[in-house]
C-alpha cells in the first residue's frame, strides 16, 4: 500500500469508507448465493430472507454515499484519494443493483416453485450464478489488494457469463417452443438468468474500477459483447 | 531531466523559458538544473513544500536575488528572446510586476500608490493621462469602484484585501507583461482570497501571470499549469488538471495527497 498521509484521521476516513464497500460486497455475496440455495432447494423462508436482506444493502450505499460526499467537502481529495472516493460511489451503486437482482432473483422462486420443473435449468442457472459469485469475490479482492492483473481476469470471465447466458436462452426458448405449458416457468427462469448475467456486468464494472484507481485510467478497449442474444432469430 | 516537450507548453508560445537553471545561495545550492517553459497569457503556479526553491526560481524571474551577495545564478533565463540577466533591472521590474505575500502600500495616497511607477517611468505626459493610467490600472486590480470616491485617502487605511488588490492595480500600472505573485492570499480571509482568485481569473486575459503558493486548492483553482518543486528540483510540469487528478511522479502524487511535507 501506499504511504500514510501526514492527517492520519484522513487515513481513518478512506480505511472506514472501504471497510463499509467490503461488508457491503459480503452482503451482496450472501445474497447471491442464498437467492441461488432457495431456489434449487425450493426454500420458500430463505427466498423470503433474500428480499427482506437487501434493505440492509441498500442502507450501506446510502451510508457510503454520505461518508463520501463527507471527505470530498471536509478534505478536498485528489489523485489516488480522489480515485478512490470516486469509485467508492461507483462501486457501492454496482454492488446495490447485484442486490437488486438477487432480489428479483428470489422473488421469481416463490413462484418457480408452484410450477412444474423444467429438467436441467436449475442446474444451469446454479452454474451460471457460481460463476458471477466466484468473479464478485475476486473482484472485492482486486479492490482490496488493488491487484490489476487479478482485475483483469476478471473483465475476461465476464465473457464466460455472457456465454453462458446464451446457452440457456436458447435452452428456453427451445423449451417453449416444444411446449407452451412451459411458456411461464421460462419466461421466469431466463429473467433470473438475465437478471444473473447483469450481475456479471456489474462485478466487471467493479474490477474496471480497480484499474481506475490503480492507473487512473479506466480500461480502454472496449470489450466484444459476448451477449448475442439481442440479435437472436428462432 | 525533464521533458518538456510533453508538457502543455509544447504547443504554445513561451513568454519566460528556463533552462539549466541553478541557483546557489553561498555554496547551499537552492535550484537545480530547472528547465520550464512559461506560457504566455496564462496562469502558471508554482507549487512545493517549503525550502523547495519554487519562490527563489520566482525571485530570479526579476532579478530580486541580485540584492543577495551570496547568491549567484547559472544557467539560461530567457524573457522574450533575450537574458533576463542582460536587461536593465529597473526596465526588467517595469515589464516584470511582482506582488508579495503581505499587502505592502506605500504610506501615500491611493492615487500615488498607483501613480508611482507610471511617473518614475515617464509614462504619462500630463495629469490627465496620469488619471486615465491610475483609473484603468485600478479598474484591472478590481478595486476601482471602491475607492474611486476617495483616491486621496491614505492606501494602509484599506482592508488588507482591498489593500492587496491595490497592489495588483499599483504593478499592473506600469502595463508590465508577465507577473509575478509571491503567496498573494496567505495574508487575506477567505473572502478577499476569492476576490483574488477572481481578478488572477481575468488578469490572464492580458498577463502571464506566475503564481506561488501554499494551498494547493489555490493552484488548482487559479492556473492553467503547474510545476510541483522538490529539494530544488523541478519534479513535474504540466497541465494543472492533469497534476491534480493523475500526476505522473509519485513525489507529486505524495505532496499533493498530503504524504510528504
Amino acid at each position: 500500500m501506499i504511504e500514510k498521509h501526514i492527517l492520519s484521521q484522513f487515513d481513518n476516513d478512506l480505511e472506514e469508507i472501504q471497510a463499509h464497500i467490503l461488508k457491503m460486497g459480503g452482503l451482496v455475496e450472501m445474497a447471491i448465493s442464498d437467492s441461488m440455495k432457495a431456489f434449487v432447494h425450493k426454500d420458500l423462508e430463505l427466498a423470503q430472507n433474500v428480499r427482506s436482506a437487501d434493505a440492509a444493502i441498500d442502507n450501506l450505499e446510502e451510508l457510503i454515499n454520505e461518508e463520501a460526499a463527507r471527505v470530498i467537502a471536509l478534505r478536498a481529495p485528489t489523485a489516488v484519494d480522489l480515485r478512490v472516493i470516486l469509485s467508492v460511489i461507483k462501486v457501492s451503486a454496482n454492488l446495490e443493483r447485484i442486490g437488486d437482482y438477487a432480489k428479483n432473483v428470489a422473488k421469481r422462486t416463490g413462484v418457480l416453485i408452484q410450477m412444474n420443473e423444467i429438467e436441467d435449468a436449475a442446474n444451469a442457472l446454479r452454474r451460471l450464478a457460481r460463476e458471477v459469485e466466484l468473479m464478485l469475490k475476486d473482484a472485492l479482492d482486486a479492490y482490496v489488494q488493488r491487484d490489476v492483473s487479478l482485475a483483469e481476469d476478471i473483465i475476461r470471465r465476464d465473457n464466460d457469463v455472457d456465454q453462458m447466458y446464451n446457452g440457456l436462452f436458447r435452452q428456453f426458448v427451445t423449451f417453449m417452443m416444444e411446449d407452451p405449458r412451459n411458456i411461464t416457468g421460462c419466461m421466469h427462469l431466463h429473467f433470473m438468468a438475465k437478471n444473473i448475467e447483469r450481475m456479471g456486468d456489474h462485478v466487471t464494472s467493479i474490477a474496471e474500477q480497480v484499474i481506475f484507481i490503480v492507473t487512473g485510467e479506466m480500461p480502454s478497449e472496449p470489450r466484444d459483447k459476448a451477449d448475442v442474444t439481442s440479435s437472436f432469430k428462432p | 531531466m525533464l521533458d518538456t516537450s510533453h508538457g502543455a507548453s509544447a504547443t504554445n508560445n513561451p513568454k519566460i523559458l528556463a533552462r539549466g537553471l541553478s541557483v546557489f545561495y553561498g555554496d547551499k545550492q537552492a535550484v537545480f538544473d530547472v528547465d520550464l517553459d512559461v506560457i504566455d497569457r496564462s496562469v502558471t503556479s508554482l507549487i512545493g513544500p517549503s525550502g523547495c526553491g519554487k519562490s527563489t526560481f520566482l525571485r530570479c524571474l526579476n532579478r530580486m536575488n541580485d540584492t543577495i551577495p551570496s547568491c549567484r545564478v547559472r544557467g539560461s533565463l530567457i524573457f522574450d528572446d533575450r537574458e533576463i540577466a542582460e536587461y536593465d533591472p529597473v526596465y526588467l521590474r517595469s515589464r516584470i510586476g511582482m506582488v508579495f505575500q503581505k499587502p505592502n502600500p506605500f504610506p501615500k495616497s491611493i492615487y500615488d500608490n498607483v501613480a508611482y511607477g507610471p511617473r518614475i517611468h515617464g509614462m504619462a505626459k500630463n495629469k490627465a493621462e496620469l488619471d486615465d493610467i491610475v483609473e484603468d490600472a485600478l479598474r484591472k486590480g478590481a478595486i476601482w469602484d471602491e475607492v474611486k470616491d476617495r483616491l486621496d485617502s491614505v492606501g494602509t487605511g484599506l482592508s488588507g484585501g482591498q489593500q492587496q488588490r491595490l497592489c495588483i492595480a499599483r504593478a499592473v500600472a506600469t502595463k508590465p507583461e508577465v507577473l509575478l505573485m509571491d503567496e498573494p492570499c496567505s495574508a487575506l480571509d477567505p473572502i478577499a482570497t476569492a476576490q483574488i482568485e477572481e481578478l488572477i481569473h481575468e488578469l490572464r486575459e492580458n498577463f502571464c501571470v506566475i503564481i506561488v503558493t501554499h494551498s494547493m486548492q489555490q493552484a488548482a483553482r487559479v492556473s492553467e499549469n503547474t510545476a510541483f518543486f522538490h529539494l530544488g528540483n523541478l519534479v513535474e510540469f504540466g497541465e494543472t488538471k492533469k497534476i491534480f487528478t493523475n500526476p505522473d511522479d509519485p513525489r507529486t502524487e505524495s505532496y499533493i495527497t498530503g504524504r510528504i511535507g
